[in-house]
């Protein structure tokens, strides 16, 4: 059975690959659009933390030994974070809040030091590592510019991007890195990928389901319901939208406006870092990585820059575009022409995307 | 945005005096030293005719391409410094100069033919790409250029493959000028006489009708639009002159490089031509000469000059780094944290730090 001239089940396979991609997309997005709301700055860095995140992930995975000073500096992060971003119930006394940081310290730290589970240890590390670099980030680049014009932010995250490749060149150099971490291992104990699925006799063909994908996407849209769940019913979730609705108003009810905006790149850079490890596990790392994130912008423009709800939908619909105009027309037009055009009609139709604030003037 | 501050006794006495651009003795002197020395670079290097090994010739290749780089942030500088514009896409603009001017060269076209009509070409499509701005400005007007900078190259890469082989390096012809095949020494004063005019075109242009209607637009769009100034259409006008300028820094960098890929115009080249306007600063007509100067001088000799030191040191000091990466590494770190520096410190840049020293200079001995 045909669908517009191509087989039915390569539709198929496009659609399902398309939404599954998507979820990874939507992660993706979902971290642009949390600075976006928060700081009003547009991240162009964020393809270079992901590339960043993962591959920091990769050398947890990897390495049986972990300097302790590396060790050290993360559970810093973990303090840092701690005792500045959150904040804790009222009925908290002071020896409480510091007996949870002293806990959360020490068990971080012997988890990075001890732990014979390479998959915890790298969860663990990567989050601080890359909580870590988004708390840098925003307090060396990005606080310094309040009041700059949007020119200057909008050069400076690119930049800040050029710097992260640097940092990643020198550290990593630019070798393809595989990440088997939803895989068996085989008799030679090397890992060895799950069989994918396969439906046969679908509409005249087999469908293929890579099974690290499907796992990636479970995991993303978990994720995501966990961002949508903090947003609504924490009290530091609240208080990023509150930041977010109005900063003077947040900072007059007491709200620390520039906690809550180290937070959101804290949590930006949790966010791209699980998007790469998630995309890498069922690809593989490379230092082409940026350009995927270069491809979800227009996900975040569709979605619209502040909605949450908005960048789901456009990663799912910016998947689903690029898989299914690789099946029509290829990958070189699926990939890199496809996911530009729908940017163009966005911009051109409704530049505020689906769900976004309508606040664009026109002169 | 230029010094309005002049000596005690200096007044403008007519109107010329008042749109001088060389106001003193001291600016006439000091641009035609600058503009001597320039023109004598290559008389003083090993191939030039007296002999003398004053200059490296590496030297004046980074001249030329410090020359043709100055074109492109110019027409940047129009758009962006006094438009108010962002554009992220100035790298695929001279992308379409550079190959237009050499698929004319190959069919056997003059390149004093081929580069105007590519300049013209490229700033139609500059034009295309201008035309959202009718509905979106800021950030939304970045996204649609930033769009043009994947578009144009994906172009050339795939369907426009049989012109331009695609990804792979588009050789181009030598150009003649009199019956010459322009190179070295005549091909450094083909591109430092086009960068002046250029410099000049712009340089005038930011004193008409439509310079000031630019600046208005820049600093209140809708104060613009009150005065009865066509925002749109002067909007467009500024893509328009921008592309123009991109597309023959693209045309001229074709005949330099004598070879031409997609790769070399991606969206680091654009960011890259964006932060030496930040460094020359945005809003003065000498911010090209500053950034572009610095930035060139920073990749070709300093970069090149400590990356061996660096590939000794840095695996001692830190013991994760494989001197491999190095190379390619320093490039990115060194030139971002210069672009850095620079957005925190001093955002208006070195033609702003200069205005404020020839004003100082000019005051002396006192401070005010």
């Amino acid at each position: 059975m045909d669908i517009f001239g191509q087989p039915g089940f390569a539709v198929l396979q496009g659609l399902i690959t398309g939404v599954l991609t998507g979820g990874i997309y939507a992660l993706i997005a979902l971290g642009i659009v949390i600075i976006n709301k928060a700081s009003g700055v547009f991240n162009f860095a964020h393809g270079y933390m992901m590339l960043l995140g993962g591959l920091l992930f990769w050398t947890f995975f990897q390495n049986q030994q972990l300097a302790p000073i590396v060790a050290f500096a993360l559970s810093g992060a973990l303090l840092a974070i701690l005792s500045t971003g959150v904040r804790y119930p009222a009925t908290w006394t002071r020896g409480g809040r510091v007996a949870f940081i002293s806990v959360a310290w020490a068990a971080s730290g012997f988890i990075l030091l001890q732990t014979d589970n390479l998959l915890l240890r790298a969860i663990v590390g990567t989050a601080l590592g890359t909580a870590l670099l988004g708390l840098l980030i925003e307090r060396l680049t990005i606080r310094p510019l309040i009041s700059q014009p949007l020119f200057t932010t909008v050069m400076m995250t690119l930049v800040v991007g050029e710097v992260l490749l640097g940092v990643t060149q020198l550290t990593w150099g630019s070798v393809e890195r595989s990440l088997p971490i939803f895989a068996t291992t085989n008799a030679l104990g090397l890992p060895q990928a799950y069989p994918p699925i396969r439906i046969r006799d679908v509409l005249g063909g087999t469908v293929v389901i890579k099974t690290e994908l499907l796992i990636a996407f479970g995991i993303a849209v978990a994720a995501f319901t966990g961002f949508v769940l903090f947003f609504r019913y924490t009290r530091l979730g609240l208080s990023m939208r509150a930041t977010a609705e109005n900063a003077d108003l947040a900072q007059a009810v007491g709200l620390r406006v520039r906690a809550v905006l180290a937070v959101a790149w804290a949590i930006a850079g949790v966010l791209a870092a699980l998007a790469a490890t998630l995309h890498g596990s069922s690809t593989a790392l490379a230092i082409t990585l940026p350009g995927l994130a270069l491809r979800v912008f227009p996900a975040v423009l569709l979605g619209g820059l502040e909605s949450i709800g908005g960048a789901f939908v456009g990663g799912l619909v910016i998947g689903l575009a690029e898989k299914l105009g690789t099946v029509y027309f290829g990958s070189d037009v699926g990939e890199q022409l496809i996911p530009f055009v729908v940017l163009m009609i966005v911009l051109v139709v409704r530049p505020s995307g689906l769900f976004g604030e309508k606040r664009i003037e026109r002169v | 945005m230029s010094a309005n501050i002049r000596p005690s006794g200096v007044f403008d006495t007519t109107y010329t005096q008042e749109m001088r651009i060389n106001r003193t003795r001291f600016d006439q002197i000091l641009s035609a030293g600058f503009l001597g020395v320039i023109l004598l670079l290559p008389l003083l290097s090993r191939s030039g005719p007296f002999g003398i090994d004053l200059v490296q010739p590496g030297f004046i290749g980074t001249v030329e391409r410090i020359a043709i780089l100055m074109i492109a942030v110019q027409g940047l500088n129009l758009l962006v410094g006094y438009t108010g514009q962002i554009t992220l896409g100035q790298a695929a603009f001279m992308a379409v100069g550079a190959y237009s001017t050499a698929i004319l060269m190959r069919g056997g076209v003059s390149f004093w033919v081929a580069l105007p009509l590519a300049s013209l070409f490229s700033g139609v499509v500059g034009l295309i790409f201008g035309l959202p701005s009718l509905r979106v400005k800021g950030f939304y007007l970045a996204m649609a250029t930033l769009a043009a900078q994947f578009i144009i190259p994906w172009l050339l890469r795939n369907p426009l493959a049989p012109l331009t082989n695609g990804s792979s390096p588009l050789p181009v012809p030598r150009a003649d000028l009199f019956g010459q095949e322009i190179s070295g020494l005549s091909l450094y004063y083909v591109l430092i006489i086009a960068c002046l005019l250029a410099m000049i075109v712009a340089r005038n242009l930011i004193r008409t009708r439509t310079g000031r209607a630019f600046v208005s637009i820049r600093d209140n769009d809708v104060a613009a639009e009150l005065l009865g100034i066509n925002v749109f259409a002067y909007k467009l006008r500024a893509f328009f002159v921008c592309a123009v300028f991109a597309g023959l820094a693209g045309g001229l960098l074709a005949i330099e490089a004598r070879s031409i890929s997609p790769d070399r115009f991606d969206l680091r080249t654009s960011i890259e031509l964006l932060a030496m306007l930040i460094i020359g600063g945005a809003g003065f007509s000498q911010a090209p000469i500053f950034g572009v100067s610095v930035l060139a001088i920073l990749r070709e000799t300093l970069i090149p000059g400590i990356t061996p030191t660096l590939q000794e040191w840095l695996p001692r000091l830190l013991p994760f780094v494989d001197s491999v990466n190095i190379n390619a590494a320093i490039a990115p770190l060194i030139f971002g944290v210069v672009i850095i520096a620079f957005l925190i410190i001093e955002p208006r840049g070195l033609a702003y730090r200069w205005e404020i020293f020839k004003i100082s200079w000019k005051l002396r001995p006192f401070s005010y």
